[in-house]
């Protein structure tokens, strides 16, 4: 039995036969020695040593593996039997291989961001460490260096506390002048992320020390996209902040996260966060922290720990900690921050392709079915000559995972295809993107998938075929099929229904989300303006009497550009979500404050004049900025809409006065002018209060120039660029952007996913059409001749319509009914998608069951129009 | 169904063990394997064809015996079948085996059988 026998089984099946020769020729002449005539010699022979036959038989089975035999035997069979149904071969290929192809895909996504290990040492142990003070407002506040020093003293749940902020500085040196962003981190930083370094070494603790020389340590995209990834980069000089800086390490690839640092720098470096007078500020809260849990510490007994902690700076230092602003500690495992935004959405996507793939499988389950029963003849004829019930399902089981696994071929193809257009997508959520690729444990998906598939649609008519019984080998088999096979059908119709049903509506919520978004007036006019990032190096432009000479002459200049119409400068832009809002805590003249809650926090932006003209937000009163509102002139202040009838419901805001800072040092602004409210910080954010003030009087280092223009906006990028450039060489400019781009670039990640939970829901659509009508269309066939005597007997046509169109929408709408259960229940795994609209909007659910209905009642109608035109006298005489 | 596969394997010890025997005294092909043992058995035990080619088969894919083409007595090419050293080995055992069982039977059935152990 051993495989080599099993390969050569048919030469020693040869040497058998002649063995077997040999025997009867010597028996025969035996025979003929004793005295036997040649005939009766032979015949003797013969008549001695039985049936060589079996013999040959027996030895041949001694030299089989059985179950591989058989398998080697239902595959060859099976494979004829596909040959001769290219037609239901391909349909089902096709079908299982968009279902798998889908799943795989989506499957892809999630192996790459969220199952695949962080690049982290005990990535589970790592927690952000911030503070929020809830009475302010839901963002974290940050952390001064002394908390950070505080908690990293005091705290006894974490081995490490490093410290993190991310700035953007000038970098000289390279081949230009470059704008990088800087990781400024504590020398333990990458001890808290447990990260290596792949070239030279990280920054060290002894890197902290003011006397110790700069350095910096260089991220692995920077190294590559900047240098080639030059092995000798190490010990080259930088010059950031008008000090040298050498290069003393390059790190391994990481996600970017918290931010996509160009390089990384130690605290000591950075001119603000090493001014004695920061440090000095228990309110300076510009940095955030990273530490890393002991061993069997968990983020729930930190927490206890921290709010201790946070408790003790409370009393010690009560005017940092005003009980009205409600501060207190805040904490995330980063793992989690890393994927929160991805995973909703991508466990939603998966359970869609899910369910599409089941669709597919219950719809071939129902095709194979009906083969099934036609071939019930062909199974009887087997049973009748020897074959056992589960070899039968065997054999039918091997068809379906053949035409599953060429399925999932054709999956992989649309796996790998469909995760490249992906990623991009994902890339809006996740720094994790790049990790999405095909490997071994997506192939193992894929595989499982097919598989999975594969039995699915093969189990029931598997069953149903060894449960033929050989009378179907009489004449039963022409006249209509089993009950049972009938119920089996219209349940797995109900089903697909319900299954469908349920991702329609998920797809109609979704879209109607993505209207509504859509439809969110932003408050401005965002067709033909251009956008650039200026961030002035600060070291060029300490005074700001210099910065604000470069912005003016820079506006001046853009507006010479013909086909600029007008151009503004402000700090942000809106709905660039790069940044959120700074906010201030504010006094309105003649408005008391009360003396246990904080001072209202609201938003504020800077904007030149222009402001509001480029973008083409309506001035409600007042005025506009003026060029006069300069340093030297008393200081004014816009409100939005909203601000001004929260704080003056009764009365006309202008002239009103309103302060920003606390204690002596207020200064007061006059509000000059009320504008409509603008969706500054996302299209799903209610507008906040706001307040505007000039850029010339607030003084502004880091900006936007807006142009409004004539045209295509990014014709005019260049010639903006290079006026830029005239007046500073060494300046650059960056994020240059349309304002439809960065509105629709907000839009990305919701358009994207309603598109695929519709397409999901269309092919379920589709799949569940094909199935209804399909299971009603065989159900008229085999019923012909039934009907034939109905209307031979007086049945009208209106009878046989009404008779069949019931019997096709019975599973429908008991499958719709179904369906809205489970919708109802199932739909609320989208809340966190959906803008503006409740996952249980019956408008939704009502429009998309009529949509329903509608579409099924044209599948039934074919084959219930085909039954209504049966001739009486054709279908008896078939019989 | 058992009971009679049972008294297969029996039958087929029984013979491969009497083929092994066979062997002993020279090299053989299927046809006088089976005169030899009818003429020894003094025609009591008849060999059935359709186990003796199977056993050969068996006791080759095992390694007690090995195979070779040759010419039989009457010049006819003939597939001749030689013990191995582990044959002669399997047949020493198989030999004890053997008159333990049939003297252990003999008790059992009583002094009447006689003659059935080879002392």
């Amino acid at each position: 039995m051993s495989w080599r026998r099993f390969f050569r089984r048919s030469s020693s099946d040869g040497e058998l036969v002649q063995e077997i020769d040999l025997y009867l020729a010597e028996e025969t002449d035996d025979n003929v020695a004793q005295g036997m005539g040649a005939e009766e010699a032979r015949r003797r022979a013969y008549l001695k040593f039985g049936n060589p036959a079996r013999v040959r038989e027996e030895t041949w089975k001694m030299n089989s593996v059985a179950p591989f035999e058989g398998l080697l035997r239902n595959v060859r069979y099976a494979w004829r039997v596909l040959r001769r149904n290219p037609g239901y071969a391909l349909l089902a290929i096709v079908t299982l291989g968009l279902g798998i192809g889908g799943n795989t895909a989506i499957f892809t996504v999630i192996n790459g961001v969220l199952l695949r290990p962080l690049p982290y040492a005990h990535a589970g142990r790592i927690v952000h460490l911030d503070q929020i003070a809830a009475k302010l407002g839901p963002d974290p506040m940050g952390l001064s260096v002394q908390e950070v020093r505080d908690f990293r003293e005091q705290n006894h749940v974490f081995s490490e506390v490093a410290e993190y902020h991310s700035m953007t500085f000038t970098l000289l040196g390279s081949k230009d002048p470059e704008r990088v962003v800087t990781g400024v981190v504590s020398g333990n930083y990458f001890d808290v992320l447990g990260v290596k370094p792949l070239l030279g070494r990280l920054l060290i603790p002894a890197d902290d020390s003011l006397t110790a020389p700069p350095v910096l340590v260089l991220s692995y995209a920077y190294w590559m996209k900047e240098f080639g990834g030059d092995q000798h980069i190490l010990g080259r000089t930088f010059e950031m902040n008008d000090r040298v800086h050498t290069v003393v390490g390059v790190l391994p690839p990481l996600p970017e996260y918290p931010d996509a640092n160009d390089v990384y720098m130690p605290t000591t470096s950075c001119p603000f966060r090493s001014a004695p007078t920061m440090i000095a500020n228990r309110e300076g809260r510009m940095l955030t922290g990273y530490a890393r849990l002991k061993p069997g510490v968990t983020l729930a007994q930190a927490n206890v720990d921290l709010a201790a902690v946070s408790q003790r700076l409370a009393v010690e230092y009560p005017k940092s900690y005003p009980a009205s602003a409600g501060f207190a500690p805040q904490t995330a495992a980063v793992e989690q921050e890393l994927t929160h935004a991805a995973r909703p959405t991508f466990l939603i996507l998966l359970g869609a392709s899910g369910l599409v793939l089941l669709l597919a499988c219950a719809n071939l389950t129902n095709i194979a079915l009906s083969r099934q029963f036609q071939r019930s003849r062909e199974m009887a004829i087997r049973m009748a000559t020897g074959a056992s019930r589960g070899s039968l399902f065997c054999q039918l089981l091997t068809e379906s995972m053949m035409i599953a696994l060429a399925g999932g071929i054709v999956g992989m193809g649309i796996a790998a295809i469909g995760s490249k257009l992906l990623t991009d997508y994902v890339a809006h959520m996740t720094t994790l993107a790049t990790g999405i690729r095909l490997d071994g444990s997506v192939l193992l998906f894929g595989l499982g998938v097919s598989l999975l598939a594969g039995l699915l649609f093969g189990v029931l008519p598997g069953y149903v075929a060894s449960r033929v019984h050989l009378t179907s080998l009489g004449d039963g088999e022409r006249t209509a099929g089993s009950a049972g096979g009938t119920r089996i059908r219209s349940l797995l119709v109900t089903a697909q229904v319900t299954i469908s049903f349920v991702l329609l509506i998920c797809a109609g919520l979704m879209v109607r989300s993505l209207y509504n978004l859509l439809s969110v007036d932003p408050g401005f006019k965002s067709a033909n303006v251009l956008s650039m990032q200026i961030s002035l190096n600060w070291t060029k432009y300490q005074k700001s009497e210099a910065s604000r000479s470069f912005f003016r002459q820079t506006l001046d200049r853009v507006q010479t550009i013909p086909g600029v119409q007008s151009a503004a400068l402000s700090m942000a832009v809106p709905l660039n979500s790069d940044m959120g809002p700074m906010t201030a805590g504010v006094v309105m003249e003649g408005q008391p404050l009360h003396p246990n809650e904080p001072a209202p926090q609201i938003n504020f932006e800077l904007a030149s004049p222009d402001y509001f003209r480029v973008l083409g937000i309506p001035l409600l009163a007042g005025r506009s900025f003026l060029s006069s509102d300069e340093v030297q002139a008393p200081m004014v202040v816009i409100v939005n809409d909203r601000m001004a009838r929260h704080y003056w419901p009764n009365d006309n805001p202008l002239r009103h006065r309103v302060a920003v800072g606390g204690g002596d040092k207020k200064t007061w602004a006059t509000v000059v002018g009320v504008v409509s409210d603008v969706h500054q910080y996302g299209l799903d954010k209610e507008p906040a209060d706001t307040m505007y003030f000039p850029v010339d009087q607030a003084g502004l280092t880091s900006g936007h120039l807006l142009l409004r223009t004539r045209g295509n906006p990014m014709q005019m990028a260049a010639q903006a660029a290079a006026i830029i450039h005239q007046i500073d060489p060494q300046q650059p400019v960056t994020e240059v952007r349309t304002l439809d781009q960065i509105r629709s670039a907000q839009l990305g990640t919701p358009r994207v996913t309603s598109m695929l939970l519709t397409a999901f829901a269309l092919v379920a659509l589709f799949i569940t059409l094909v199935g209804v009508s399909g299971t009603l269309a065989l159900s008229v066939a085999r019923r012909s001749k039934e009907i034939g005597i109905r209307m031979a007997l007086g049945a009208t046509k209106q009878n046989i319509l009404k008779d069949v169109l019931t019997r096709g929408m019975t599973p429908v709408l008991m499958g719709l009914g179904l369906g809205s259960l489970v919708a109802a229940f199932a739909t609320r795994a989208l809340v966190k998608l959906l803008f503006e609209i409740k996952p249980d909007d019956p408008v939704t659910f009502i429009a998309i069951a009529i949509v329903f209905l509608v579409v099924a009642l044209v599948g039934c109608v074919i084959p219930a129009r085909r039954a209504a035109r049966v001739d009486p006298m054709i279908a008896l005489r078939t019989e | 169904m058992t009971r009679k596969n049972d008294n297969n394997e029996m039958l087929k010890g029984t013979l491969d063990m009497m083929v092994l025997r066979t062997l002993i005294t020279g090299d053989a092909h299927g046809h006088t394997i089976a005169k030899v043992i009818e003429r020894t058995s003094e025609d009591v035990l008849e060999v059935e064809q359709g186990s003796l080619y199977p056993a050969l088969h068996r006791l080759e894919d095992r390694g007690w015996v090995s195979s070779y083409w040759g010419a039989s007595e009457n010049n006819r090419k003939a597939k001749f079948y030689r013990l191995t050293a582990a044959g002669k080995r399997k047949l020493t055992s198989e030999t004890s085996r053997w008159r333990q069982m049939t003297r252990a039977i003999a008790l059992v059935m009583g002094e009447a059988t006689g003659s059935g152990g080879q002392e």
